[in-house]
């Protein structure tokens, strides 16, 4: 018998245009608690689901169960091996009862006809919330449930397969701080009982708090495994970010000019608190920190789609109330958001429809209809500018690679004549050369005298265009650094808030009251 | 949530004998057990179809091409009629070959929308022009009447049963049969789920796309079974006479608590928002409502029932947003 409950060996995993994972992996072993560490998109997600039977690997992948050799085609082949996997966002139904949740899928492989057992439904979730030793009624829906109990249904359902590796996928993001304790408890008793767990989070102390081992990946590749307790936050952090980097950091000392943006004390119940900050003409702003830190939410307030609670707005030094998108982009603010291709353009129309598209109303000639030739005028202004390729003002967008698409909403947004430009995740799926590119059209634009918020999860690419970064950690500003003193590694300590005593850190350390809060 | 389930079907009980109470005074004959066999004896396909249409509606989709199926099925039955010899057993093989016809033209539409992933309502727009045409096409537009149908269908179409016409018990047949279905099976358990939510139920292995399959078939099924009804109730096949009914089919299971977004619906429900729209429609006939009106106020409870609807969905996607944003 072997000392592991699993092996994964070259996983390979191309996407279209994209190696989300090379040659990753993973070992864990019987009864332990292994960690999952990596960046955002450094291929922990991908692994997870190719362990889960969702996305199939490139070829070569090899599994091992308890040292014998697997196949996982489906879903159902990891549910076999002893395979639960709890996702962040949950596999519950809410229209159906604890019982049924916990019990479904047991029977997937029997004919549709058969009759439910429902004494046996009810049995097996007895037991296991018993083993679990919560009190929930295994009859309500589980709508009625709180996130936390809700967890605790998909732990129990894990327990009634008879889970021998539990994978659970930041478990805690949704948790207050007491149910994260529970929650902690139930996670040593499982592995006090021979269930392995694979344990995915972005907070450190956690992971020095339930692991024994960890895995780091890093851009899609296998960094090493360690024991938890030969390692200290500062060498993980390391291990998480010291890549080689793939853009030249941004050494240049700017001029700024005047204030032409600030936000001060910007809060909003649930996603942001205590935000302030200001924009220099001339200047790139970078805004990094994990998914969730509620750095789009920002974004998106100061946009107007997401109206905060409180807080202060000024442009040019005049207070400024924004309303909606439109009131914003008539004062100026233009907002990229990061899903380029469903919500930045019309991907089915022209290049030149879809740069006019914010100006309609200034392209009308006297009969108060579209004047097309002003229209494909200040299209092949912008192809031209931006270097949009093809050249070809009547080509749909949908033909263009993606980073020429991301040309195409930018000369869109520019059409309007902003004086704030917030792009958010500006390379995101675009190859490398492009990628630079747009870097450096984001610091044309800057030199030019638009204000640029960049908001990244790139490390790199902050360092690269930013001339100030500012970390964002669960709701808060919990860092700011000049280009200059910026590394990554200072950087991925702000966000992951690894205990640095300086001041900022203090801040973070009150209870997240924004988290348990909602 | 069943507590929930519970109120709405409550409200909807209180809804109807409020406008009983109503009708009682109105007219004299409301309240009478014959007045009561008329109003259910006159709804059974109505009711047959929007049993059928409720696990579909439960999945989140829908299907607007039933009204159609089923004249179909009824004018196939109303050429069968001409082949098949005077006896009982041709009842019977009818009890056969119509859910058949149905069951083929329900898999046309399961196929499209869960192999080709057409959406479901764009798939059952298209299937109904198709076979309406069709019909159209082969019947002219005529009737067909009562002279041409065997004895024996007429003996059964005026059978009862200890004073209870036979259709009603055809309705109560297929109603248990469905809750059974719905309630027992592995089947009808995975209607409920994929509609609760499709994601999940991929991850634990249930094959949505067979189980939207099956809501599709067995739509057409019941479409075949109410086509019988539907011939035994009229003593006539109309190729114009269901025109539309497949939107009265929807608001009686939106009615009767099914959400359009799936998850929610059940059998009881549905019978109880069938009774509902069918008990109007009867006082309306009775307080000698013009038949124009009957038609906006139904359209009226429709869009207000839908509206309702979509109203607390949203307030409880409201809700969950607020959960999901982890600052």
């Amino acid at each position: 018998m072997s000392d592991y409950i699993l092996q994964m060996k070259n996983i390979s995993k191309t996407f279209p245009g994209v190696k989300a994972l090379d040659n990753v992996e993973l070992e864990v072993k019987k009864g332990e608690v292994h960690a999952l560490i990596g960046e955002n998109g450094a291929g922990k997600s991908t692994l997870i689901k190719i362990l889960a039977g969702i996305h199939k690997p490139d070829p070569g992948a090899k599994f091992y169960f308890e040292g014998e050799e697997a196949k996982i085609n489906k879903p159902i082949d990891a549910t076999l091996k002893g395979v639960s996997i709890i996702y962040q966002d949950l596999s519950l139904f809410p229209n159906l009862s604890v019982a049924e949740n916990i019990y479904i899928g047991q029977d997937s492989n029997k004919k549709p006809w058969k009759k439910i057992n429902w004494k046996n439904i009810k049995k097996t979730a007895e037991r296991a919330l018993e083993e679990l030793e919560v009190d929930i009624d295994p009859n309500t829906t589980v709508e009625r449930l709180s996130i936390a109990q809700q967890q605790l249904v998909e732990i129990a359902r894990a327990l009634a397969f008879e889970a021998k590796l539990i994978v659970m996928d930041e478990p805690t993001s949704a948790l207050s701080s007491s149910e994260v304790e529970k929650l902690y408890r139930v996670v040593d008793k499982l592995s006090s009982r021979g269930i392995s767990i694979i344990f995915i989070s972005h907070k450190l102390k956690e992971l020095f708090r339930v692991s024994d081992r960890f895995t780091v990946l890093r851009d899609g590749k296998y960094v090493g495994s360690y024991q938890t307790e030969e390692i200290d936050e500062s060498k993980l952090i390391n291990l998480m970010v010291g890549r080689d980097v793939s853009y030249e950091k941004n050494e240049k000392e700017v001029e700024t000019g005047e204030t032409i943006f600030q936000i001060s004390n910007f809060s909003k119940q649930g996603n942001f608190k205590d935000i302030s900050f200001s924009l220099k003409k001339g200047e790139v702003l970078g805004i990094t920190g994990l998914v969730g830190s509620g750095r789009t939410e920002l974004a998106q307030a100061i946009f107007g789609v997401n109206k905060p609670d409180s807080g202060e707005l000024k442009i040019y030094g005049n207070d400024v109330q924004i309303r909606s998108s439109a009131d914003a982009v008539k004062k100026g603010v233009a907002y990229i958001p990061e899903a380029r291709q469903t919500q930045g353009l019309v991907l089915e129309q022209s290049i030149i429809n879809n740069i006019s598209l914010p100006i309609l109303n200034r392209m009308r000639n006297k009969l108060k209809l579209i004047d097309r030739k002003s229209e494909v005028q200040l299209a092949e202004q912008y192809i031209k500018s931006l270097d949009v390729r093809p050249a070809l003002p009547d080509l749909p967008a949908s033909k263009l690679s993606g980073g020429n698409q991301q040309k195409v909403v930018i000369g869109k947004w520019l059409s309007a004549q902003p004086k704030i430009l917030i792009i958010d995740e500006p390379t995101n799926g675009i190859d490398i050369g492009a990628k630079t590119e747009i870097h450096k059209l984001l610091r044309r634009l800057a030199n030019d005298g638009i204000g640029v918020i960049m908001i990244s999860s790139e490390l790199p690419e902050i360092l690269a265009v930013s001339d100030r970064v500012l970390v964002m950690r669960q709701g808060r500003i919990s860092g700011e650094l000049g280009i200059k003193e910026a590394t990554q590694e200072k950087i991925m300590s702000y966000a992951l808030n690894s205990g640095n005593k300086d001041e900022s850190s203090e801040v973070l350390n009150e209870p997240n009251q924004v988290s348990q809060g909602v | 949530m069943k507590e929930l389930l519970k109120q709405k079907e409550i409200s909807i009980l209180a809804i109807i004998l409020l406008i009983g109470a109503v009708l009682s005074f109105v007219s004299p004959v409301f309240l009478t057990i014959g007045n009561f066999l008329d109003i259910i004896e006159g709804n059974v396909v109505l009711g047959i179809l929007a049993i059928g249409m409720t696990l579909i509606i439960i999945t989140s989709d829908i299907d607007v091409s039933v009204a159609a199926v089923t004249t179909a099925v009824a004018v196939s039955i109303g050429y069968l009629f001409t082949y098949l010899p005077d006896s009982w057993i041709s009842v019977l093989l009818l009890f056969l070959i119509a859910p058949v016809i149905g069951l083929v033209m329900g898999l046309v539409n399961g196929l499209l929308v869960s192999i080709i992933e057409i959406p479901a309502i764009v798939v059952t727009l298209g299937t109904l022009n198709i076979i309406a045409g069709i019909v159209l096409y082969i019947t002219n537009g005529n009737y067909i009447n009562s002279t041409s149908f065997p004895k024996s269908f007429m003996e059964f179409a005026n059978y009862e049963l200890l004073g209870i016409p036979i259709l009603i018990y055809l309705l109560a047949i297929v109603a248990i049969g469905t809750w059974y279905i719905l309630k027992h099976t592995l089947i009808g358990r995975s209607v409920l789920a994929i509609g609760g939510n499709t994601q999940s139920s991929v991850r634990v292995g249930i094959d949505y796309k067979k189980v939207k399959l099956f809501v599709f078939a067995y739509m057409g099924v019941l479409a075949g079974i109410a086509a019988i009804a539907q011939t035994a109730y009229t003593k006539a096949v109309d190729p114009n006479g269901m025109l539309g009914l497949e939107l009265t089919v929807i608001a009686a299971v939106v009615l009767g608590g099914a959400n359009i977004h799936g998850g929610r619906g059940s059998v009881h429900g549905t019978l109880l928002g069938v009774l509902l729209l069918a008990i109007m429609q009867n006082g309306m006939i009775l307080a000698r409502i013009d038949t124009y009106w009957q038609n906006v106020v139904t359209g009226a409870i429709i869009v207000i029932a839908v509206s309702y609807d979509h109203i607390s969905y949203k307030r409880s996607q409201d809700k969950l947003a607020k959960i999901e944003v982890e600052a």
